[in-house]
């Protein structure tokens, strides 16, 4: 029997987790017991093997993007309600009703009215035609919105029309430094249905590129708009940054690397220049000028390069 | 060791306020409180999962699950405690139907009969790498990994959050929605499994 609780607890001492009386005892036994001894030690041995297997740590890279698209996914979601509490945790409901005779039956009297009244209502009120509410529409939130149709900006003001979808079209009118404007656009920068709307959206967020809200959106747009056109503009847009703001160089740098449109790459080397000397970007040229594809993005790097001085 | 306690204890109260302002809609407070946990949920997942893609998923899965549910956390368990429940949960689903799925790693068989993943043959090229050691390393970590894929999914749940992330059993049953004792039963088993497993490898 105590052989039997020894093995038993032998890999709890091996991981720490015996209390110090039975550890105690463990180890009192083990020196007396040759068999015991044995089954400590090869689960030391086992311990010691599995020691030099260990849990690899996220790349720098797989934190970032997974912080990215839940920051994006964030934006969308919804906070549950009362409601959602119930369903998330309704075990916690049900001990609650449980332990409580008065609730459960204030629940069950409360149901038996509320059946009652419906019934009321349904039979009572049969003729009723549709509920017309009036006054004015609250502003459409990002969720509503089914979709942009257009983007017009006034000519000679700062004014910006912008046409949406919700259940029907909707229009808003406004200044670009309006909040619900600068959310509409910044909405249409993402919209995957009609580029001429990303186009025309990116156009007037340029203009106040210096909100980091409206750079995330402009680098967004640069990482992952299919039309290069939206990338093109995006990148100009983010241009005055590129010295600033690392995050904005980065993405620069990610698009030179990677962009598979040769404009968009040749605007982002044109983009880097004043940064040139900047450790990631004189790494970025190196791969660049020593084997890219496109024979004149790779003079072009070595150009570069070549004015900078030899770091020693 | 003072020190320590004073952050440990720092960082509850910084939880606290963070969970608060979220559970009032505060998706920055939110995100501040994701950027605490969410290197130990990555790893957690990517070591079960096996690969980033599927960590990705049980992160996003994750954290979404959070976001929305705070409103029903009630400070019964710590924040920690709470969402590594969320997380084993989802790496649960996960390792079922990866064990009805079966379809994972490219694997082969050798001239012995023996299995083995085409994708512990490739070498490491980057510079440093100690060739021989590193071939050893990675063919000691399949065998390992082969050996986990072995254990029921709440045994390979027990011995990842005590092996590899070194939780307390009391932790790991709160996680779980068990006993101390049950975790202490689970992990003996599960080591005696591995035991069987990894018999001829020294």
């Amino acid at each position: 029997m105590k052989c039997e609780w020894i093995r038993e607890n032998i890999v709890l001492h091996v991981y720490g987790e015996l209390a110090d009386d039975a550890r105690h005892e463990l180890e009192q036994h083990v020196a007396r017991c040759a068999d015991c001894a044995a089954e400590l030690k090869a689960e030391q041995d086992f311990h010691a093997l599995m020691a030099q297997d260990r849990a690899q740590e996220p790349s720098a890279n797989l934190v970032a993007a997974s912080r990215m698209r839940l920051q994006e996914a964030l934006e969308t979601a919804q906070q549950g309600g009362w409601w959602t509490r119930l369903a998330f945790d309704p075990a916690n409901w049900l001990r609650q009703v449980r332990f409580s005779p008065a609730l459960a039956s204030a629940i069950l009297i409360l149901g038996f009215a509320g059946g009652m009244g419906t019934t009321y209502r349904i039979y009572g009120t049969r003729i009723q035609g549709p509920v017309i509410q009036t006054g004015e529409r609250p502003a459409a939130n990002e969720a509503s919105i089914a979709g942009i149709d257009s983007i017009t900006p006034v000519p000679g003001t700062d004014q910006v029309s912008i046409k949406y979808n919700t259940v029907l079209t909707e229009e808003k009118r406004g200044s670009l430094n309006d909040q619900q404007i600068q959310q509409l656009l910044l909405y249409a920068a993402r919209n995957y249905n009609n580029s001429g709307v990303r186009v025309d959206s990116v156009d007037l967020l340029a203009q106040r590129s210096g909100d980091l809200q409206v750079r995330e959106a402009l680098i967004y747009a640069l990482q992952n708009d299919t039309n290069p056109g939206v990338r093109l503009k995006s990148l100009n847009a983010l241009g005055n940054y590129v010295k600033g703001d690392t995050n904005v160089r980065d993405a620069v740098l990610r698009a030179l690397l990677n962009d598979s449109n040769q404009g968009v790459r040749i605007e982002a080397l044109r983009l880097i220049e004043p940064v040139k000397a900047d450790g990631s970007v004189r790494g970025v040229l190196m791969a660049l000028a020593a084997k890219d594809q496109s024979q004149y993005i790779k003079s072009q790097a070595r150009t570069l390069l070549a004015q900078l001085p030899e770091i020693d | 060791m003072a020190g320590q306690g004073r952050q440990i204890s720092d960082r509850r109260v910084d939880d606290t306020m963070l969970i608060r302002e979220a559970q009032h809609g505060n998706r920055a407070a939110f995100e501040e409180l994701v950027r605490h946990y969410d290197q130990a949920v990555l790893r957690l997942a990517l070591h079960l999962t096996g690969t980033e893609h599927d960590a990705q998923d049980v992160y996003q899965d994750a954290f979404l699950k959070a976001y929305k549910n705070i409103g029903s956390f009630r400070f019964e368990c710590s924040f920690y405690t709470w969402i590594y429940r969320i997380v084993t949960n989802l790496c649960l689903d996960h390792l079922r139907k990866r064990n009805v799925r079966k379809e994972d790693a490219p694997v082969v068989k050798d001239a012995d009969g023996g299995e083995y993943d085409l994708l512990d043959q490739v070498a490491d090229g980057r510079p440093g790498a100690n060739p021989e050691r590193d071939l050893m390393r990675r063919q000691l970590g399949a065998r390992i990994a082969r050996a986990l894929e072995k254990l029921t999914p709440r045994e390979r749940m027990v011995f990842e959050l005590k092996h590899y992330h070194g939780l307390k059993l009391r932790t790991v049953g709160e996680i779980l929605h068990t006993t101390e004792e049950t975790a202490k039963n689970t992990l003996f088993r599960a080591t005696q499994k591995l035991r069987g497993q990894l018999a001829d490898v020294r």
